[in-house]
Order: structure tokens, then sequence, then C-alpha cells
């Protein structure tokens, strides 16, 4: 699971915008209409340094805006960071060029002349936050500070665009094999049924909707209704428990002439203490989560109490993974006696 | 006692969903945790919550709820009605406080019962 899920580090120029975007099918709704979950997924989990520019082309203060407008020109960059031993002191823009042109300042030093009041971003933060620096600034890049305020790197809204168009269309070919492979066969003659969601952390908006897909699959396949009823309260619980407590993960329904599997993985952070996570009434759920109608520590033994089979493992800082089992041949056997 | 006689029981008015539904009332849960309203086995539940989030709606589709009402006249947002509607969940809104509201209901039950 967790190689499936790392992040893909852009490097140099692999791909063109256009080759990513000809590669990517249009058609997204056909995938079930999970497209705005991923993009809203990679938002999260890719973070400024993934994408940022490394490379950075910057001056010392002391040098003049002549020798600025010359590196300009010759790596065809619009804003140069003005930078000394990895410290920011300010971004030397075309527009400061134009002016020192104007007014005879180019020989002027780049510190007298430099914008200094920087808006900056920090590598640790989700890519969420620089599309919203972009939303709400002019600028067309940022400077990019690692957390001892030391320049790292600069992201441009192009650096961003092309990290998603890449990742979009990894992660819509997963998509594209889940969906051809929902039905299959088993060597044994037996079939099966299996879809997964994508369960995006802290998207209460969008949690549940997967469980509820979960309860319309079931009836359409006439599982018994008691049985859905269980499946689907597992379900809403396991899947409610990734939106809150995880970094995020997927559910997965497997139905097989026996049984129906609901299977919740995440990517962590794991549960130190299983036994005491599936207690009645332990949580480690915050306000806000309890405003929402949870948090009241009954997810995993209300998954527990309504399944046949329950099974729960966990790693700290890695993953937790939680299986329930609900038998289909007992049920309608004991439906009939 | 269907989606219809609540509404007039409770002073309320239908926000999604058909209100023209035949299902009768089964049981009538009155909660705000939804991890408890899972916990409930009974048929055709009517859900009263303060909860005004899509999350009430999900709940009730799960548990197979013929419908929810929420109280003290919160404010409903257009994606919570989306979701009712969506799901095909009726979704009342009452001015009256729960308490009041389990109380008409219990006594227009009694009243049916009565005939």
């Amino acid at each position: 699971m967790g190689s499936e899920y790392t992040p893909t580090i852009l490097q140099g120029q692999q791909t063109s915008d256009d080759e990513i975007l000809a590669k990517t099918p249009l058609d997204t709704k056909a995938l079930g209409g999970d497209s705005s979950v991923i993009i809203m997924e990679l938002l999260q989990r890719f973070k400024v340094r993934d994408v940022m520019k490394r490379q950075i082309i910057s001056i010392a203060r002391s040098a003049t805006l002549r020798e600025a407008q010359r590196l300009m020109r010759e790596n065809r960059i619009s804003g140069l960071p003005v930078c000394e031993e990895g410290r920011l002191y300010g971004i030397v823009s075309v527009n400061d060029i134009i002016n020192g042109l104007d007014r005879g300042w180019m020989s002027d030093a780049c510190e007298k002349h430099m914008a200094t009041n920087l808006v900056v971003l920090e590598a640790g933060m989700p890519l969420a936050f620089a599309l919203r620096y972009f939303n709400n600034y002019t600028y067309g890049r940022f400077p990019v500070l690692d957390s001892n305020r030391k320049l790292v790197g600069i992201v441009s809204q192009r650096d961003v665009m092309r990290a998603l168009l890449y990742e979009l269309s990894v992660e819509i070919r997963k998509l594209e094999r889940k969906t051809s492979n929902n039905t299959q066969e088993r060597a044994a003659g037996e079939s099966y049924f299996r879809r997964e969601w994508a369960v995006v952390r802290n998207d209460l908006s969008r949690a549940g909707h997967a469980a509820n897909d979960i309860k319309s699959i079931l009836r359409e396949r006439k599982v018994d209704r008691t049985v859905s009823r269980r499946v689907a309260v597992a379900a809403y619980e396991l899947e409610i428990n990734i939106c809150i407590h995880s970094h995020g993960g997927v559910l997965v329904l497997l139905i097989s002439d026996e049984t129906v599997t609901i299977t919740a993985k995440d990517r962590g952070p794991g549960i130190p203490d299983i036994e005491w996570a599936c207690r009645d009434g332990t949580s480690t759920a915050n306000d806000w989560i309890r405003s929402m109608g949870f948090g009241a520590g009954m997810g995993l033994s209300n998954s527990k109490r309504v399944a046949d089979k329950f099974d729960i493992q966990s790693e700290v800082g890695k993953f937790t993974k939680v299986t329930c089992t609900f038998n289909l041949k007992k049920q309608q056997e004991g439906a009939g006696s | 006692m269907t989606i219809a006689d609540v509404v007039k029981i409770l002073d309320g008015k239908l926000m999604a969903g058909d209100g023209t539904s035949p299902r009768a009332v089964g049981a009538v849960v009155a909660n705000d945790l939804m991890s408890d309203v899972l916990l409930h086995d009974a048929d055709d539940i009517l859900l009263l919550t303060s909860l005004a989030s899509d999350q009430a709606i999900r709940t009730a589709h799960i548990v197979g709820a013929m419908g929810v009402v929420v109280h003290n006249a919160k404010p409903l947002s257009e994606t919570m009605i989306k979701v009712a509607n969506d799901l095909a969940i009726p979704l009342v809104s009452s001015p009256l406080a729960k308490y009041d509201a389990c109380v008409r209901l219990h006594d227009a039950f009694l009243a049916e019962e009565r005939g």
C-alpha cells in the first residue's frame, strides 16, 4: 500500500504539459466521478517541496540592477531572489528593472530597489496552500523557505499545474485499471465484485458517500436487507475513521458468493494501543469532529459489533487496516429456518 | 404516521424528498450522535436531530430511515438538501425544540393507537 501512494517527485523536464494532457483521458465521469476526490487528495498529499524548482538563480545584495537584468535575460526569468548564504533578503522583479532603466538606477545595488515585503511559502505546506496563495496574490511565483527560514526553492503556478497533471494521469490510469477489474472470475469459478473508494483526510463534506454507494450496490445486488445494513454501518464508521483520524486511505468492498468484506486501509498515523481504541467510548477526536456528530469513540466497536469476523492491524507511523467480514450463506440459511 | 403527517404534527416544512411517501414511521430516534443512531436496529426510523449536516442524511440512508427532522428551525445548507434529494430521504425542518417534537409525536402515536 505504501509504495502505491508514495508521491512522485518531479525533477527536471521529464514530460511536457502537452504530452501529459494528451495522455489524460477526458471522460473522468466514466471512472465513477472520483476525479474531484483525487484532486483534493493530491492537493493535501503533495507538499510545496515536491513541485518547487530547487535550482535557484539568485543575486547578491551588492550586485547592480544591470547585473540582475543580465541574469534575468540569460535565464529567461521575471523575478530574481536576492539571497546570500541561503538567507532571502528580497526580490528584483521585471518592474524594478523597468523603473531602473527609466530613472537611471541601473548602476545602483539591488538592495536599494528590491522588494522586501515578501510573501513566501514553506516547503512543508500542502499544495492546497500554494494554490490559495496564487489565488490571493497576483505574484506568478513564490520563494520557498525551509523550517530554518533558508531559501530552498521557487514555485510557480506552472510547477503546480505540471505536477497535478502528471499525477492525475497516473491516478486516472490506476482508476481505469480498477474499473475494468471490478468484476472478475476466480480460478475456482466463483464470481466476485470489487470496488474501491478513496477517502480524503478531513473532508467531512464527502465522508459517508462511499458507505452510501455500498448500501445502494448491496441493494441492487439483492443482498439480504439486514446484512446490507450491517455492512453499511461498518463501512460508514470505518470511512469516517479514515477521514477524521488518518492521513487518508481507501475503503474496499468485496462481494463473493459467500461473504461481503469491507476493508479500510489508511496511510497512518497508526494506533498505539488497539485494545484501547476498540473499547466503547474511547476516542482521540476533537470538538470539530464531535460537532459533526462523530468522535464518541464508537467507530471501531460499532464495526466489530455488526461484523461476523473483525480483524485489525496497525503499525504506528505507517498504517491501520481494518477488515470486517459478513457471511451471506449463514444469513440466508438463518432466514429460512 | 407518514412523513406528511410528521410535517403537520411538528409544524414543519418539507425541504427535500418525497412528501407523499406512504412509508409509515416504525420508530423515532432523537439523537445528535450519529454513531448512536447507527446502533439502532429498528426499521423505518424517523430521525430527529439538531445536526444540520450531510452526515445526518447519510446516516439516515445507512439505517434505512424513512425521514429526518431537524428541529429548532436550524438553517439547512444547500448541500444537505441536495444529499437528501439524491438519497431520496425526506427532510423536514421544524421550529420545535427536540423535547417538544418528541412529546407531540408521542401524543400523536397514542391518539393513533386509540383510533
